[in-house]
């Protein structure tokens, strides 16, 4: 390729106009409490499988909302619960996730 | 007038409104079940935004209404619908007949052992916001460290946490916790403050400035993120896990003190009194005005009313105001029925 | 006593001898079926524990007492026990005696199938017998206790109350039907029996039948039709036996002895799972028991109405009712044949297709160095509840026994909340971790305060060398021992059994005996094996926050019947669920001990 001095890369601007949110769609369809997250962080706090990966069911139902795919993020989830307990919103976060992992595609 | 009016509540509410009906003519009679007069904002050190010392206003409220008569100490037993009036029974034996009452029942403060997971009445340098203020007042408090190096303010104890059966904010615990974080920073200029909030509700007259303050001159630092777990160190120090959720990481931290900003809740004795004259409770817990916009002091019951807290979280100007207007309320209807 | 028909035989007996050929042929098929679809290792220990006389003592003496006296049920409920135990019990006396009467009097009849269920109707008396009359008198008595039993069952359908019941489930069509024919058959048979009692014979209910049946109607033309009718309602019976609530009383006599010879279920649907839901006999005892009852909504979720959802084939129903049970086990505590109401839910769940599976190779927990030394695991739940683990650790320092709080900083989920969503692989995969970590730490005992934790150790960790044991079991021989000291105070506690430490494990005595150790105790008006859960249980998955709060008010609403102080329990998740609504303090054993715990030395 030839060499212009500069390079075009992907725009990192959130397009809320091009996002494809169909995952997030389908887990409001069973899940409608998922709507009410306040992203106040308390599920991540307390999650079990965070110190060791980072999991964060608060990014999770955030990256859903903005058309990401949260697939990598579940993997060290261990269902314990917890985020569940601590939801200020009353949100069943574990349900959530059993949901999300039959929504995506094999 | 020979007209009984019966304030309940010896707070800041009820005080003005006794205040005011006494320049209205009336000789209102305050009921009020702690010893003294004054409410929480008498257990209070000082009051944001200017830091006007609390004592200065009950004091002058308590010479204001040197006229009424004042039962202290002194809770209602009943009260129940006589004809055109209530009769009030008090636990002392004494019975009115009274033409109006006022609720100013205020609020009560969450009791933070309810949340278990942020250690209060567990761990021993966990206290709520109420306690720091009795400290602030000169009352010993083995929990709060004397020489911290790390103090924690965790916001919203209580409050919009369905789990702990409030789904509505508290109002006032933001600029509060930014007050006394300033005033920890003050007595403690070594020590690094820490703010937990979800979302900073900064509302009311010159309290953003404060928080500005509290960044700029303090130095105080404000945490994204709700505390979920409360921990202790082998040496007894406080750890506090919180998701940092602006960086998007788990993030703990060792303090000396932690202090709770405990929420308000509806004052508990309104839950015995309420039903006894059919008195509406809101989804919120406290009592239900007749209307949530223009007829706030009304109770859905004729010659009842309601001032301050007792219909929601309220700060100290805006009490006084309704006492205010409370008092007007009072006199339009004995003068009309 | 003669053959009165000399061919032996009459077409009225077609209908019956069609249903019975139907049903037996369906059984056969069935056990084959069944049998077939057991694993292999199962099918092989199945078949080895009928030929064990040890095991099949048990199975013929359980079979005995469970399908035909129903001695569970009359120690549920004294009006069910007698109103099952007549209709089984009176009903294979009635066959019995059928097959003694062919036997002594026509034997050469005794290779006709019919005979003995229409005995009556062949036979003509000519000499009156003291064998005759007693037989006569012994059918006449049995017929008696099942009408008694029958008028029963009908009062039950209309009052399910007087029988200890407080919600039945609603049959359905097939099981309406096939219960009228029940209902039907004996009424028809004590009929026909009156009316040829002149001919057969009678005893006290027959004979004096007969005689007033005869002056009023004066003639013999009813009597044919009513051993039609009567062997039409056997028929009726029996070809909607499969299909209907009754197949439970052939599938009982199975499912007792693959129970004694101790298999577990393996599949959502097949096997002994199939076994347990044709067992299910809709008593609808489940349903009083589940505590989920407590809203209307969701009473067509207890296991009976799963039962009946997994033989019609509704998945959708069936996905629904199996993530939304707690696992408190109540029902099956108080199931009367047996049936794992919690397991075949995991097992549904197991069923289901998840496309993103769990993966635990980047984790790796640290072994805590513990030779010697006592090993404690407070379970991630203990997190939200700080002062489990506290009590729990001072305690032991109090009895002067050198321990390590294994996750005080935190550690890994024992695999519970993954095993019973049904996601065993990824459950085991915990466990492994988790069993790697307590055999490196080198110690010989693991106290475990979770209840959950707990009953996973027991059931699927593989800790060879290491005691596993519950605190209240450990702090109770503490005690015995001498090493802790324990001084009453004023207050008086209820104990709240958890799910997992009660039904799931056994444990009902050791927490009860440490708080009447150091507090009065009272006992609220559900208990033990009968408490009810809490409503937090980890085991729903769908529940809402909202439906859970109205079950957490109806398990505090049994405890309030005590009238104690306090509520003392020995679960996390119980404790915290508890305390969000109750109206007095709901405190951890451990912190009750703990505070009025000396050390002995």
């Amino acid at each position: 390729m030839a060499d212009f001095g500069f390079r075009l890369s992907k725009s990192s601007t959130l397009d809320l106009d091009r996002i494809d949110t169909k995952v997030y769609d389908r887990l409001c369809d069973t899940d409608p409490d998922a709507r009410t997250c306040m992203a106040c962080g308390s599920c991540s706090a307390t999650c079990t499988a965070a110190p060791f990966s980072g999991m964060s069911m608060r990014k999770v139902i955030l990256g859903l909302q903005r058309g990401q795919d949260v697939r990598p993020m579940l993997s060290n989830c261990m269902l314990c619960g917890k985020c569940t307990m601590v939801c200020p919103r009353g949100i069943n976060t574990r349900h959530l996730i059993l949901s999300i992992c039959r929504i995506y595609d094999r | 007038m020979n007209k009984n009016i019966v304030i309940i509540g010896g707070g800041v509410a009820g005080m003005e409104a006794a205040k005011q009906l006494l320049s209205l003519g009336y000789t209102p009679m305050i009921v009020e079940k702690a010893q003294s007069l004054g409410g929480h904002v008498a257990s209070w050190y000082k009051l944001f935004p200017d830091m006007t010392p609390a004592s200065a206003i009950v004091d002058q409220l308590r010479k204001d209404i040197s006229g009424a008569n004042v039962f202290t100490g002194t809770k209602v037993v009943s009260i129940s619908k006589d004809r055109e009036s209530y009769a009030v029974v008090l636990d002392n034996g004494v019975s009115i007949s009274a033409q109006a009452i006022l609720f100013a029942t205020g609020f009560s403060l969450f009791d933070a052992t309810k949340k278990e997971e942020y250690g209060y009445g567990v761990y021993d340098h966990v206290v709520t916001n109420g306690d720091l203020e009795a400290w602030f007042n000169g009352k010993a408090d083995k929990r709060i460290s004397s020489s911290p190096k790390a103090v924690g303010f965790v916001h919203c104890v209580g409050s919009r946490d369905l789990k702990a059966g409030n789904s509505q904010c508290s109002k006032v615990c933001c600029t509060t916790a930014i007050k006394q974080a300033i005033e920890m920073k003050e007595k403690f200029p070594e020590a690094d403050i820490y703010c937990f909030y979800m979302d900073l509700r900064l509302f009311g007259k010159k309290y953003e400035d404060f928080y500005i303050n509290a960044q700029r001159d303090f130095g105080v630092h404000f945490i994204r993120g709700r505390v979920s777990e409360v921990g202790e160190t082998i040496d007894g120090r406080i750890q506090v896990k919180a998701e940092d959720t602006l960086s998007g990481k788990p993030l703990k931290v060792q303090l000396d003190t932690l202090v709770l900003m405990s929420g308000m809740v509806c004052n508990k004795s309104v839950g015995e009194l309420a039903p006894q004259v059919r008195l509406d409770m809101d989804d919120d817990g406290f009592l239900r005005s007749k209307d949530n916009i223009y007829d706030i002091l009304r109770s859905n019951r004729p010659g009842i009313f309601y001032a301050g807290a007792c219909t929601g979280t309220k700060t100290v100007p805006e009490t006084l105001a309704e006492a205010r207007a409370a008092a007007v309320e009072i006199h339009n209807y004995l003068r009309n029925g | 006593m003669i053959d009165r028909i000399p061919s032996g035989f009459h077409p009225f007996v077609l209908p019956f001898l069609i249903g019975m050929a139907f049903v037996l042929l369906y059984c056969v098929y069935g056990i084959f079926r069944i049998l077939f679809q057991l694993p292999h290792e199962d099918r092989r220990k199945f078949l080895l524990s009928l030929i064990n006389p040890v095991t099949a003592a048990k199975n013929v003496r359980d079979i005995f007492c469970d399908c035909l006296l129903h001695v569970k049920l009359w120690q549920r409920n004294p009006m069910l026990g007698f109103m099952h135990s007549s209709i089984a019990f009176g009903w294979f006396m009635l066959i019995l005696l059928g097959h003694i009467e062919v036997f002594l009097f026509v034997p050469t009849r005794i290779n006709l199938f019919y005979y003995p269920i229409f005995f009556n109707y062949f036979v003509a008396e000519v000499d009156q017998t003291m064998n005759g009359a007693f037989l006569f008198f012994l059918s006449d008595f049995f017929l008696l206790v099942v009408l008694c039993g029958i008028v029963l069952a009908w009062v039950k359908r209309i009052r399910s109350r007087l029988f200890g019941m407080r919600r039945t489930a609603v049959p359905s069509l097939v099981n309406r039907i096939a219960m009228y024919a029940l209902w039907a058959i004996f009424p028809l048979r004590l009929l026909a029996e009156t009316f040829t009692a002149h001919i057969s014979g009678g005893s006290f209910l027959t004979g004096p039948g007969n005689w007033l049946f005869r002056q009023i109607l004066g003639n013999d033309l009813y009597y044919m039709p009513t051993w039609w009718a009567y062997s039409i309602c056997l028929c009726v019976f029996m070809c909607l036996l499969p299909f209907s609530r009754y197949m439970h009383i052939p599938a009982e006599m199975m499912l007792i002895p693959m129970r004694n010879a101790g298999l577990k279920i393996r599949h959502a649907r097949k096997g002994l799972a199939k076994l347990q839901v044709l067992t299910c006999p809709n008593c609808g005892v489940c349903i009083d028991a589940c505590p989920m009852s407590v809203s209307k909504a969701n009473i067509k979720d207890c296991t009976v109405y799963l039962t009946r959802q997994i033989r019609r084939g509704n998945e959708k129903r069936i996905a629904e009712i199996s993530d939304k049970c707690l696992l408190c086990g109540k029902c099956e505590a108080l199931c009367q044949v047996g049936v794992q109401g919690p397991e075949i839910r995991i097992k549904q769940r197991e069923a289901r297709k998840f496309n993103i599976s769990q993966d635990y190779s980047n984790i790796s927990v640290a072994a805590p160095s513990s030779t010697g030394k006592v090993l404690y695991f407070s379970g991630c739940m203990s997190q939200l509840t700080p002062s489990i683990g506290r009590s729990v650790v001072s305690i032991l320092d109090k009895a002067g026994v050198e321990n390590v709080w294994m996750d005080r900083e935190g550690g890994l989920c024992c695999g519970r909340p993954m095993l019973t969503a049904g996601r065993t692989d990824e459950a085991m995969a915990l466990v492994h971790k988790n069993e790697e970590a307590i055999l490196a730490s080198g110690a010989d005992t693991l106290v475990v305060s979770c209840p959950i934790c707990y009953r996973m150790f027991m059931e699927n960790y593989t800790l060879p060398g290491v005691r596993v044991v519950h605190y209240s079991v450990y702090f109770d021989e503490l005690v015995k021992a001498g090493r802790l000291h324990l001084v009453k105070s004023d207050l008086c506690y209820v104990y709240h059994d958890p799910c997992e430490l009660g039904r799931g494990c056994g444990i009902y005595e050791e927490p009860r005996r440490l708080v009447g150790q150091s507090a009065a105790i009272a006992e609220a008006d559900k208990s033990h094996k009968e408490s009810i859960c809490c409503g937090g249980s980890l085991g729903s998955l769908s529940l809402s926050f909202r439906q859970r709060e109205k079950i957490t008010q109806a398990a505090l609403e049994n405890l309030y019947t005590s009238k104690a102080d306090a509520i003392a329990t020995a679960c996390p998740l119980c404790q915290a669920t508890l305390s969000r609504y109750s109206d007095r303090p709901v405190r951890d054993i451990a912190e009750i001990i703990d505070r009025q715990s000396t050390p002995t030395t």
